[in-house]
C-alpha cells in the first residue's frame, strides 16, 4: 500500500505537479496539526486550588510499608486481594460555620475504596464508568460531618488494580466541597458526559447508516461504518464487571472492540475510497477475534493479556495503515473530504499515541486518555459527512430528474421538429412525383396538341387568334409545371423563369424587358414559400406585363427586384422582398368608374385595366404581400412589397 | 436575316430537323429556311439515321418522341459519328424530363415548338456560333441537383459531381434570371467567357464513358422517357 499507487499511470502526466504540490501540501500539514494537538493537550484538566492538596501518604503494598509522594504508581496485579493501601492525614480545621468537607480523587486506575478515620465513604468499583481505564473518571466522595474530627484526620486509600496496565493514583485533594465540586464537574463533563454524548450520537448515526446500508446494498461502506459504529455504541455502554458473573465472559468480549473497531473503519476507508477488496482483506479482522476468543475462553487475566498484546497494537497497525489509505486518496482525489478525514486521522494517532507513552510511562503524565475520546469525535465526524454526502446526492438526484426532464422535453422538440421536417419532406417528395407525372401526362397530351394548334393557326393569317390563345395556353401550362417545382423557397428562381418566359412574349412587340436586380441575391428566401404562392405572384406579374402590352403601348419595361430592410419601432428589423414594374407607356385611369363611357376605346381599355387591377389586388392579398399601383401620362408603376412571412393558407384572401 | 459572319455567306449552314408532327416540321423548317439555314428534314428515326449516313449536319435538331424509337437514340449516335455537329433537342414545354435526358447523351440546347419564328431561327444561329443556350429552369434542375439530398430527387438520373463551383455559380445566376453580362460582373469574370462556361457544363453533363452509359442504359430503362 505505497502512495506512488498505479494511479499515476492513468493520470494524466501534466497534473503530475499540482497533484504533487497538493501531497506535499497535505504532508506539511500533518505536523502542524500534531504541534497543534499536542499544545491543546499539554493544557491541565481542571484541578481544584493546590492548598487542598494531599499527596505524601505513607504505602503499605505486599507487606513492605513506604513512604510516597503522589502521583505515584504501582505494579499491575491479577488479584483483588490484598491491594496496596495508601495511608495519609489532613487537616480539619473545624470551626463555625462548617462547610461540607470532601475527597476528590481525579485520576486513579482502577479502582479506589477511600476511608476516613477508618469509615469507607467511597467505593469505585461501584460506578461501572469509573472502572474503565480509557476514561479519565475522577470521583469525589462528601465526608459525613460526624466523621471529621478538628485537627488532624486519617485518610486511607485501597488501590485495586486488575492488569495489565500498572496501577495509578494521582494527586488527589481533601477540601470544602464547594471548593472541589467545580473541577470535579468540569472533569466529569470533559471526561464521562462528552463520550456518552459522543457515543449516543454514534448509535443514531449507526442506526442511519444501517438503514442506508440495507436500502443500498451496493455501498457496503455504510454498513461497514455502521457496524464499527455500533460496537463503540455497545463498547461505551455495557458495563465492565468486576465479579464472576454469568454474563462476564460475553463481557470479556466487549475488551475486544478496539481492534474490532479499528479494522471496521480500515474496511470503511477501502471501500470508501473505491479499493478493491484484497483477497485475504478479512484478515484484518482476525486480531480482533483472537482477542474476543481469548476473552470468552481464558480468565480475565488472558483476556487482558491478549488485548495489550494483539489488539493494542493492531490498533496502531491500522490506524498506520488508515492514514496511508487516506494518504493515498489525497493523492488520487485531491477532494476537501479525504485532506479532511487525512487531519482528522492524524489527531487520533496523535492521542493514540500519546496514550501509549502514557500508559507505558515513557513519558512522565498524569495518565489522562484522549485516543478513545478524539476516535469518537472522529467517527461522529465521517458519519455527519456521510449524512450530508447523502443529502447532497439526493440534491444531485432532484437536479438529475429535473434536468432529465427538460433533456426529455428538448428531445420531444426535436423530434416533433423532425417529424414536421420529415413531413415537409415526404410532402415535397409527394408534389415532386405528382408534378413528374403531370408532366408526362401534359408533354404527351395537352402539349403536343396545343403546338400543333399554334403550328396550324400560322398557316393561314386567319388563325392568328387562336394561335395567340393557343400559346398562351402553352405558357401558362409552363408556369403552371414551373411552380411545382421546390425551388428551396427562393422566388428568385421561379422569377428567372419568369424573365424567360416574359421576354419572349415581349419580343414580337418589341417591348424591351430591363431586368434590374440591385444584388445577387435578390429577394430573400422564404422557407414557407408554396406553389400556389409562387404561381400568384408570377400571375401578378404576368397580369402587370400584359397590361403594359395591350394598354399602355410602351415600349420599354423595368424590372426592379431588391429587398428592404422594414425597420419597426419595437422588433427586429425586417427585410422584405419588392418587385417593381415601370412602364414608359400612356398610363390608365385607375378608377374608370368616374368617367364612365362604355362606347370609347379608351374606356374600354380602362375597363380592361380595372379588371386587371382587381385581379392584381386579389392575388397580392392572398399571398399577404402589398400591391402599390401609380399611373400617369409618363407610365404605370407596380410596386409589390412581398410579406415577411408569406400565409400558410389563402384564407387571408376573403 | 443571315447566317453568321464565321460561317461565310457562301456556305450556308445544314441543318437535319426530326420532327414527326407534320405541322410543327412546316414551321420550324419554314423559319429556319426564311433565315437562311439549308434544311434537311426527317419525320422517322430510320429516315433521320438515312440522312446521317449521307452527310454530317452542322446541326441536328431533333423531337424526342419518334414514330420508330426515341430521339436520344439518335443524339447518342450522331454525338459518336458526328462530333462536330451541334445537337438540339425540341421539346414541348422545356421540361427537365426531355431535356436533361438529351443533354446527358449529347445535346447541348433545346428549342421549344411553339417559340416564334424569329426566335427559333437567333437560337439555332446562336448554337451555331458556340453559344449554348440554357433556360432557368434547366439551370435550377441542375443546381439542385448538385445541392446533396437523403435520396435521389425525381427526374431523369444526372451526375453533377464533375461541375466547378464557378459553373455552378453561374448556373445559380441563370436559376435566378440574371443575364450573362450581370453573372460575369457578379462573379467577377469577362462577358465573353461565360458561353464558354455553359458549353463546358453540357459537356461535363454528358454520359461518357461505356461504363456511364450502361448505367445510363440502366437508368433510361428504369424511367420512362
Amino acid at each position: 500500500m505505497t502512495e506512488a499507487a498505479p494511479s499515476t499511470v492513468s493520470s494524466g502526466r501534466r497534473r503530475w505537479p499540482k497533484r504533487a504540490t497538493l501531497l506535499v501540501q497535505y504532508l506539511l500539514l500533518q505536523p502542524l496539526i500534531i504541534v497543534l494537538c499536542l499544545l491543546v493537550l499539554r493544557i491541565p484538566p481542571p484541578e481544584p486550588p493546590s492548598r487542598y492538596l494531599v499527596t505524601d501518604f505513607n504505602l503499605r503494598e505486599s507487606g513492605a510499608e513506604q513512604v510516597v509522594t503522589l502521583p505515584h504508581f504501582t505494579a499491575s496485579r491479577h488479584t483483588m486481594n490484598d491491594p496496596p493501601r495508601y495511608s495519609g492525614r489532613f487537616t480539619w480545621p473545624g470551626g463555625e460555620p462548617r462547610p461540607a468537607w470532601s475527597v476528590m480523587l481525579p485520576r486513579f486506575t482502577n479502582g479506589v475504596e477511600v476511608a476516613i478515620n477508618g469509615v469507607v465513604i467511597l467505593d469505585s468499583r461501584r460506578n461501572p464508568a469509573a472502572n474503565r481505564p480509557d476514561r479519565n473518571t475522577p470521583e469525589i466522595a462528601v465526608i459525613p460531618a460526624s466523621l471529621l474530627r478538628e485537627g488532624t484526620n486519617d485518610l486511607s486509600i485501597r488501590l485495586f488494580v486488575w492488569g495489565p496496565i500498572r496501577g495509578f493514583l494521582d494527586r488527589l485533594y481533601v477540601g470544602p466541597d464547594a471548593e472541589l465540586r467545580p473541577s470535579y464537574d468540569m472533569r466529569m463533563l470533559l471526561f464521562v458526559t462528552l463520550p456518552v454524548v459522543f457515543s449516543a450520537w454514534q448509535a443514531i448515526l449507526a442506526v442511519i447508516l444501517g438503514i442506508m446500508w440495507v436500502m443500498r446494498r451496493h455501498e457496503p461502506a455504510y454498513g461497514v461504518l455502521a457496524a464499527a459504529m455500533a460496537i463503540g455504541v455497545g463498547q461505551a455502554f455495557f458495563q465492565t464487571p468486576l465479579e464472576a458473573s454469568a454474563f462476564s465472559r460475553l463481557n470479556a468480549i466487549l475488551i475486544s472492540a478496539a481492534p474490532l473497531e479499528s479494522a471496521l473503519v480500515l474496511a470503511f476507508a477501502l471501500l470508501f475510497f473505491g479499493w478493491k477488496w484484497p483477497r485475504y482483506g478479512w484478515l484484518i479482522f482476525a486480531p480482533g477475534l483472537v482477542v474476543a476468543a481469548a476473552g470468552l475462553v481464558g480468565d480475565a487475566t488472558l483476556s487482558r493479556d491478549a488485548f495489550m498484546l494483539v489488539g493494542a497494537p493492531t490498533v496502531g497497525l491500522y490506524l498506520i495503515a488508515l492514514a496511508l489509505v487516506i494518504g493515498h486518496a489525497v493523492w488520487q482525489r485531491q477532494d476537501a473530504v479525504s485532506v479532511m478525514l487525512g487531519c482528522a486521522l492524524t489527531i487520533v494517532l496523535t492521542c493514540w499515541v500519546l496514550d501509549l507513552l502514557s500508559v507505558t510511562q515513557l513519558v512522565p503524565s498524569r495518565r489522562i486518555m484522549f485516543a478513545r475520546l478524539s476516535y469518537s469525535a472522529m467517527l461522529v465526524a465521517i458519519g455527519a459527512a456521510l449524512t450530508w454526502r447523502f443529502a447532497r446526492a439526493l440534491n444531485q438526484v432532484d437536479g438529475f430528474a429535473a434536468s432529465m426532464v427538460a433533456q426529455v422535453r428538448e428531445a420531444e422538440d426535436k423530434l416533433k421538429a423532425s417529424f414536421v421536417r420529415e413531413e415537409e419532406r415526404a410532402r415535397a417528395a409527394a408534389l415532386a412525383r405528382e408534378r413528374t407525372r403531370l408532366m408526362r401526362d401534359l408533354h404527351d397530351g395537352l402539349g403536343g396538341q396545343l403546338v400543333s394548334i399554334v403550328a396550324l393557326s400560322e398557316r393561314g393569317n386567319a388563325g392568328a387568334g387562336i394561335g395567340d390563345a393557343a400559346r398562351a395556353a402553352l405558357k401558362d401550362l409552363r408556369l403552371v409545371i414551373d411552380s411545382m417545382d421546390d425551388i428551396g423557397g427562393d422566388l428568385m428562381l421561379a422569377l428567372g423563369s419568369w424573365r424567360e418566359r416574359a421576354t419572349a412574349q415581349l419580343r414580337p412587340h418589341d417591348i424591351a424587358l430591363v431586368w434590374r436586380a440591385v444584388d445577387p441575391q435578390g429577394l430573400p428566401v422564404h422557407p414557407e414559400l408554396r406553389p400556389w404562392h409562387v404561381i400568384q405572384i408570377v400571375r401578378l406579374l404576368d397580369e402587370a406585363v400584359t397590361n403594359a402590352v395591350k394598354h399602355a403601348e410602351a415600349r420599354r419595361i423595368t424590372v426592379s427586384i431588391e429587398t428592404t430592410i422594414d425597420v419597426q419601432a419595437d422588433s427586429q428589423p425586417l427585410a422584405r422582398g419588392r418587385i417593381t414594374i415601370e412602364d414608359d407607356g400612356k398610363g390608365f385611369e385607375l378608377d374608370p368608374a368616374d368617367r364612365w363611357d362604355p362606347g370609347g376605346e379608351a374606356a374600354a381599355a380602362a375597363q380592361h385595366a380595372a379588371r386587371g387591377l382587381r385581379n392584381m389586388r386579389s392575388r397580392a392579398a392572398r399571398c399577404g404581400a402589398e400591391l402599390e399601383l401609380t399611373s400617369d401620362a409618363g407610365g404605370t408603376r407596380v410596386r409589390l412589397t412581398l410579406p415577411h412571412r408569406f400565409p400558410d393558407s389563402d384564407a387571408a384572401a376573403g | 436575316m443571315s447566317v453568321l459572319s464565321d460561317q461565310g455567306a457562301s456556305q450556308p449552314v445544314s441543318i437535319l430537323l426530326v420532327e414527326d408532327d407534320a405541322p410543327t416540321l412546316w414551321r420550324l423548317q419554314d423559319a429556319l429556311t426564311k433565315a437562311g439555314f439549308q434544311v434537311t428534314s426527317a419525320a422517322t428515326l430510320a429516315d433521320a439515321r438515312a440522312s446521317l449516313a449521307q452527310a454530317g449536319p452542322k446541326v441536328l435538331l431533333t423531337d424526342l418522341q419518334l414514330p420508330d424509337g426515341h430521339g436520344n437514340e439518335l443524339i447518342r449516335e450522331t454525338r459518336r459519328r458526328c462530333p462536330d455537329t451541334e445537337i438540339m433537342v425540341i421539346s414541348i414545354l422545356g421540361d427537365e424530363e426531355s431535356v436533361i435526358s438529351a443533354i446527358t447523351v449529347g445535346a447541348t440546347g433545346y428549342l421549344l415548338k411553339d417559340a416564334f419564328p424569329t426566335d427559333i431561327a437567333a437560337t439555332v444561329r446562336e448554337l451555331v456560333a458556340g453559344h449554348s443556350p440554357i433556360s432557368a429552369s434547366i439551370a435550377r434542375f441542375i443546381v439542385r441537383r448538385t445541392q446533396s439530398t437523403a435520396e435521389p430527387p425525381p427526374g431523369p438520373p444526372l451526375n453533377t459531381a464533375k461541375l466547378t463551383p464557378r459553373e455552378i455559380d453561374i448556373l445559380w445566376g441563370i436559376a435566378k434570371g440574371f443575364s450573362y453580362a450581370e453573372i460575369a460582373g457578379h462573379l467577377g469574370l469577362s462577358r465573353q467567357t461565360v458561353p464558354g462556361h455553359i458549353k463546358n457544363i453540357y459537356r461535363k453533363l454528358e454520359v461518357h464513358t461505356r461504363g456511364e452509359a450502361v448505367f445510363e442504359a440502366l437508368q433510361q430503362g428504369l424511367i420512362r422517357l
